[in-house]
C-alpha cells in the first residue's frame, strides 16, 4: 500500500465512526434486564445488542446506496435513516407492550418532567421501580442515539469500501468496529442508561477518550488491508 | 418500481412479521434472554421450577449464529452442488435448528446443574419434549431470515452488494435485538409475575419469586409459550416486519440511482410518524390508567 494523503483521511473517517457510535450509544435508553420486568425506564435489552441491531441495518441501507452511487452525504443519510427505522419500530412495538400487556404508565425515575412534553414523571412512577415505558425523551433520545450509530456505521464502511473495493470485507470489519466502540460505551454507563437526560450521560468524555484511541488503533489496522478474501 | 419488485417486497416483509414471531416464541419457551435473570434467580432464593433455562448468550449473537449458519449451508449448495433455492434453504435452516438444540440443551443440563445446592434438579421429561418445540422455532427463524437474504442478494432489481451471509447476520442481530426489546416485556413483565398486582412494573421486592403453578399441574415453559403467542410474539414480529418492510419499501418505490433524496425523505416520514404514535400512546395511558395512588411527593400528576 502506498501512504498518502488519501489515507490519512480515511483513517480520519474510521476514527469520527467509531465516535459517533460510542457517544451514540450514550443516547440509545436500554433498561436491561430490569426494564423487561418493567422495573426501569427504557427498552428492556442490553446497550450494545441494541446498539448493533440498529446502526447494523443502517450498516445495511448504506452498503446498497454505495452500490449506486459514490455520493458520501447520500450514503451517510441512508445508513441514519435505516438505522433509525429500526430502533423506531422497535421502540413503538415495545411501547404496546407497556402500554396494553404490561398496562402501566410510561414514566421515567431520572426526572421530574420529561424535558419535551413537559409531563409529570413522580406520580406515575410505580412503587418499588424506577419507571417504566418509553416515554418522550426516552423515544427521542433513542432515535438520536440509533441514528449516530447507523451514520458511524456508514462512516466506518466508506472509506473500507474505497480502499479495498470489496463489500464483504469491508463490512465485516465494520460489524467489527462497530462492536468494539458500541462496547467501551456500554462499560462507560455501566450497562443502563435513559437517554440525555439521565445523570449518567455527563460521563460521555470518558467513552469520548476511550473510543477514540481504540478507533485510532483499529483504523491502522484495517486502511493497511487492501484486498484479499 | 414494477410490480415483482413491490410483490418481493411484501413477501420480505410477510416474512419479517412470522420470523419476529417464532423468534420471540423460542426465546420464551427456552427462556433465553433478559427475563431469564429472573428464572435463574428463582431456584436461589428457594424457587426451584421446571422452566427451561437456555440463556447461554443474548438473543442477538445467537440468532445472528442461527441465521448466518442457514444462509452458509444454503449458499454453499446452491453455487457448489447446483440445488434448487428453495430446497438449499430448506437444508440450511435444517442445519442451524440442529446448531441450536445442541446449544439449548447443554445450556439447559448446564445450568440446572450448576443450581443442585439449590434444590434445582435436571428434569429429562423437559428436555424430552421442550427442546422440539425451541428447535422447531429456531427453523422457522433461521429459514426465514435466509430466505429474506436470498431474495435481498439474487432477486430485487437492485440487488444488495452484501453476500448472504453477511446479510443474514445483521438481519439475525436485528430480530434478536427486537425479540430481546420488544416481546420479553411480555414474558418477564407480564406472564412471569401473574402473582402481582395489575398495572405497574415488577417491585424489586418480588425479585426470583416467578409463578410456578399453571392452570393445572406445574408450569413449564411451554404454558408460557402458550401466552406469550397472544400478544409478544406478535408484537415482535410487527416490528421486525416494519423494519424490514419500511427500510426496503422506500428504496424500491424511489430508484436509488436517480431519487435516492426521497427514499430518505420518506425514510425521515416514517420515523417522524413513529415518535407521534408513541407519544399518542403515552397520553392515552395516562389518562386512562392515571398516577398511582401511593404516591406521596408534592408534584401534581
Amino acid at each position: 500500500m502506498n501512504f498518502d494523503i488519501n489515507t490519512i483521511v480515511y483513517i480520519l473517517e474510521i476514527i469520527v465512526g467509531g465516535l459517533l457510535v460510542g457517544i451514540g450509544v450514550h443516547f440509545v435508553p436500554v433498561g436491561g434486564a430490569p426494564a423487561a420486568m418493567a422495573q426501569a425506564a427504557g427498552i428492556g435489552t442490553g446497550t450494545v445488542q441494541l446498539a448493533a441491531g440498529s446502526g447494523l441495518t443502517g450498516l445495511l441501507a448504506a452498503g446498497l446506496m454505495m452500490s449506486v452511487t459514490d455520493n458520501l452525504w447520500l450514503i451517510l443519510a441512508s445508513g441514519a435513516v435505516g438505522a433509525g427505522i429500526m430502533m423506531g419500530s422497535t421502540m413503538l412495538t415495545g411501547s404496546w407492550i407497556y402500554a396494553y400487556a404490561v398496562g402501566a404508565p410510561f414514566a421515567s425515575a431520572k426526572v421530574n418532567y420529561d424535558p419535551i412534553t413537559g409531563f409529570s414523571q413522580p406520580p406515575y412512577v410505580a412503587p418499588g421501580t424506577v419507571g417504566q415505558g418509553i416515554p418522550t425523551v426516552c423515544f427521542t433520545s433513542g432515535l438520536i442515539g440509533g441514528m449516530m450509530g447507523g451514520l458511524g456505521g456508514a462512516m466506518i464502511y466508506y472509506p473500507l469500501y474505497l480502499i479495498n473495493g470489496n463489500a464483504a470485507l469491508s463490512a465485516m470489519f465494520a460489524i467489527g468496529i462497530f462492536l468494539v466502540n458500541a462496547v467501551i460505551a456500554s462499560w462507560n454507563i455501566q450497562g443502563t442508561i435513559e437517554g440525555f437526560h439521565d445523570p449518567k450521560f455527563k460521563k460521555w468524555p470518558f467513552a469520548f477518550k476511550a473510543c477514540a484511541i481504540a478507533s485510532i488503533l483499529l483504523a491502522l489496522a484495517s486502511v493497511m488491508i487492501t484486498g484479499g478474501a | 418500481m414494477d410490480a415483482f419488485s413491490m410483490g418481493l417486497i411484501a413477501a420480505m416483509g410477510a416474512l419479517a412479521t412470522v420470523a419476529g414471531a417464532s423468534e420471540d416464541i423460542e426465546s420464551d419457551i427456552g427462556s433465553q434472554s433478559n427475563p431469564n435473570s429472573q428464572v435463574q434467580l428463582a431456584a436461589q432464593v428457594g424457587n426451584p421450577h421446571r422452566i427451561y433455562n437456555k440463556a447461554i448468550s443474548g438473543e442477538p449473537p445467537a440468532n445472528a449464529l442461527w441465521a448466518a449458519t442457514a444462509a452458509i449451508v444454503a449458499y454453499t449448495l446452491i453455487t457448489a452442488f447446483q440445488m434448487s433455492a428453495l430446497l438449499a434453504l430448506v437444508a440450511g435452516a435444517s442445519v442451524a435448528a440442529l446448531f441450536n438444540g445442541v446449544l439449548s440443551m447443554s445450556a439447559y443440563f448446564g445450568r440446572n446443574s450448576s443450581q443442585k445446592r439449590f434444590n434445582q434438579w435436571v428434569y429429562l421429561d423437559i428436555v424430552r419434549y421442550t427442546t422440539p418445540s425451541i428447535m422447531a422455532h429456531a427453523w422457522i427463524t433461521s429459514f426465514c431470515i435466509a430466505t429474506i437474504s436470498y431474495i435481498m442478494v439474487y432477486m430485487l432489481p437492485t440487488p444488495h452488494p452484501f453476500p448472504m451471509a453477511i446479510i443474514a447476520l445483521i438481519w439475525g442481530l436485528a430480530v434478536g435485538a427486537i425479540g430481546s426489546s420488544v416481546g420479553d416485556i411480555h414474558y418477564g413483565g407480564e406472564r412471569e409475575f401473574q402473582n402481582r398486582q395489575f398495572g405497574c412494573g415488577l417491585n424489586t421486592m418480588l425479585s426470583g419469586q416467578i409463578v410456578r403453578k399453571a392452570e393445572a399441574g406445574l408450569r413449564n415453559s411451554i404454558d408460557n409459550a402458550w401466552f406469550c403467542t397472544k400478544f409478544g410474539g406478535p408484537a415482535t414480529g410487527m416490528g421486525f416486519g416494519l423494519t424490514v418492510f419500511l427500510d426496503n419499501w422506500r428504496t424500491t418505490v424511489f430508484d436509488p440511482v436517480t431519487q435516492a433524496p426521497f427514499a430518505i425523505a420518506m425514510g425521515l416520514f416514517f420515523i417522524i410518524v413513529m415518535v407521534i404514535y408513541n407519544n399518542y400512546i403515552e397520553k392515552s395511558t395516562r389518562k386512562k390508567y392515571g398516577p398511582y395512588p401511593e404516591y406521596k411527593g408534592d408534584i401534581a400528576a
